[in-house]
């Protein structure tokens, strides 16, 4: 990390980073975040547009909390999928892992379809599978249509 | 474990030539050994939408094969009219039954159905979703007339954006490497792009027309559909649509001598009654044979061998 960047965002002693979040993604992470009860008043500092080697101009969010969970992760997989994750003990990196969407989404994302029995049946919980992961196409298990990712809202 | 029946996805070509193939056997069975095959078993009947044929066909091949029938005909007849969830009338019927034929106005509804029930489930049409044992009558249709499916030209016409019969049948048709549709609908009713996005190793065509003169000199298989006035949100829509296409006996003068015609029925306007008295009309023998092919699904579901 640069000096500059250092002074925009400083570094923390312990908690999460969410690094190579593509320019634009981190909006997106941020709101999920947001919904998660756990970080309620937690710090989190977010920066945009940083330059990037990768991705070209690149997003990051830190958090001063030691883990997320796991459903919180799920989520940013869906949003950003690729992005990095990274520990922070006593200002090192201690873990650190690149996110992929899982191949079924269980209860994630809401089924945009109205005639679909999962917004007919309540406590029924949505699935989808990842049927092409690199245009992030997704097909619902129950009434079969295909939808992008990103248009359908998330189940906090 | 249970076999169910809930979307033409689930299946390979040979799963579905299993089907076929026990649809023909049963054709050579006598109705008095026939009778003798599913003896003491019950059929759970649950119609939460209208239906004359696949509800009397599917109960008239259980009682063929010497089973019975429970169920009912409508949704106000039953205790989801007072509120009960779709998940306890499933767990309550599956105590009385031996197998249970769904037919639901949402999506995904027998999926959910055989996720949770330990009997086998048959999805008798769910929404705008999938109608398989349609399909898998239509397909016995094709090949009792054509003695093949790969190779074949077929026209769908009317309603291709909620036709649960047009989006299953297409998805079966291609298992068996057909790879060229021709697509005749209003601009508001075209088949839904999610379902022109297959997965093949060959390419697939898909030809689209308002015109159904073009399907005539094309097509080996003109699949008529009815538009659907249940289906549609918006009722002036359906108003503007209604009888965007009628086949008559006229246009099929010049018609090639192997063209079929077929519909899932019921039709409204779209075929002309004169069309019945020509060699083309097939859509009263396909609905014959959907009884056969249920007889044979119901075999299938229960492992019977014949």
């Amino acid at each position: 990390m640069s000096d500059k960047k250092i002074q925009m965002i400083p570094k923390i002693r312990s908690g999460i980073v969410i690094d190579h979040i593509p320019a634009g993604d981190g909006v997106h992470i941020l709101e999920i975040l947001e919904r998660d009860p756990a970080l309620k008043n937690v710090p989190i500092t977010f920066g945009m547009n940083y330059q990037s080697n990768k991705l070209g101009a690149k997003d990051m969010l830190k958090i001063k909390k030691d883990d997320l969970c796991e459903r919180t992760i799920q989520h940013i997989s869906l949003v950003s999928p690729g992005v990095t994750i990274k520990r922070i003990r006593n200002f090192e990196v201690v873990e650190k892992v690149s996110v992929q969407p899982p191949k079924e989404i269980v209860n994630l994302l809401r089924c945009l379809n109205p005639g679909c029995i999962t917004q007919n049946e309540p406590g029924l919980k949505t699935r989808f599978i990842l049927t092409d992961p690199r245009n992030n196409l997704v097909t619902c298990v129950y009434c079969e249509r295909e939808f992008s990712i990103h248009e359908l809202s998330p189940i906090i | 474990m249970k076999r169910d029946l809930i979307s033409m996805h689930d299946l390979k070509a040979e799963d579905i030539q299993v089907y076929l193939d026990t649809a023909a056997r049963v054709e050579t069975i006598s109705l008095k050994d026939r009778f003798q095959l599913l003896q003491g078993k019950i059929m759970a009947s649950l119609f939460f939408e209208a239906s004359t044929r696949t509800r009397l066909s599917f109960e008239a091949a259980m009682y063929r094969l010497g089973g019975n029938v429970i169920g009912f005909a409508e949704q106000t007849a039953t205790s989801v009219s007072k509120g009960e969830s779709f998940s306890d009338t499933i767990h309550t019927v599956e105590s009385y039954s031996d197998v249970i034929v769904i037919r639901h106005p949402k999506e995904g509804t027998s999926r959910h159905a055989a996720q949770i029930s330990y009997l086998p489930v048959i999805n008798a049409g769910d929404g705008t979703n999938q109608h398989p044992t349609q399909t898998l009558l239509d397909l016995y249709t094709i090949i009792k007339n054509f003695k093949k499916i790969e190779g074949l030209r077929i026209a769908f016409v009317g309603d291709l954006k909620y036709s649960r019969t047009v989006h299953s049948l297409l998805q079966a048709l291609i298992k068996f490497r057909v790879n060229e549709f021709m697509l005749v609908s209003p601009e508001s009713l075209r088949l839904p792009e999610y379902l022109k996005r297959v997965k093949t190793d060959f390419p697939v065509t898909f030809v689209e027309t308002k015109n159904l003169e073009d399907a005539i000199p094309y097509a080996d298989i003109i699949y008529m559909t009815r538009i659907q006035r249940e289906r549609f949100p918006d009722q002036i829509e359906y108003e503007k649509v209604k009888d965007a296409f009628c086949l008559n006996a006229g246009m099929l003068k010049n018609a090639p001598e192997q063209l079929k015609v077929l519909h899932p029925l019921p039709r409204v306007n779209e075929i002309a009654p004169d069309v019945d008295e020509t060699p083309h009309a097939e859509y009263f023998r396909q609905a014959k044979n959907g009884l056969i092919m249920r007889q044979a699904i119901l075999l299938n579901v229960f492992e019977v061998k014949i």
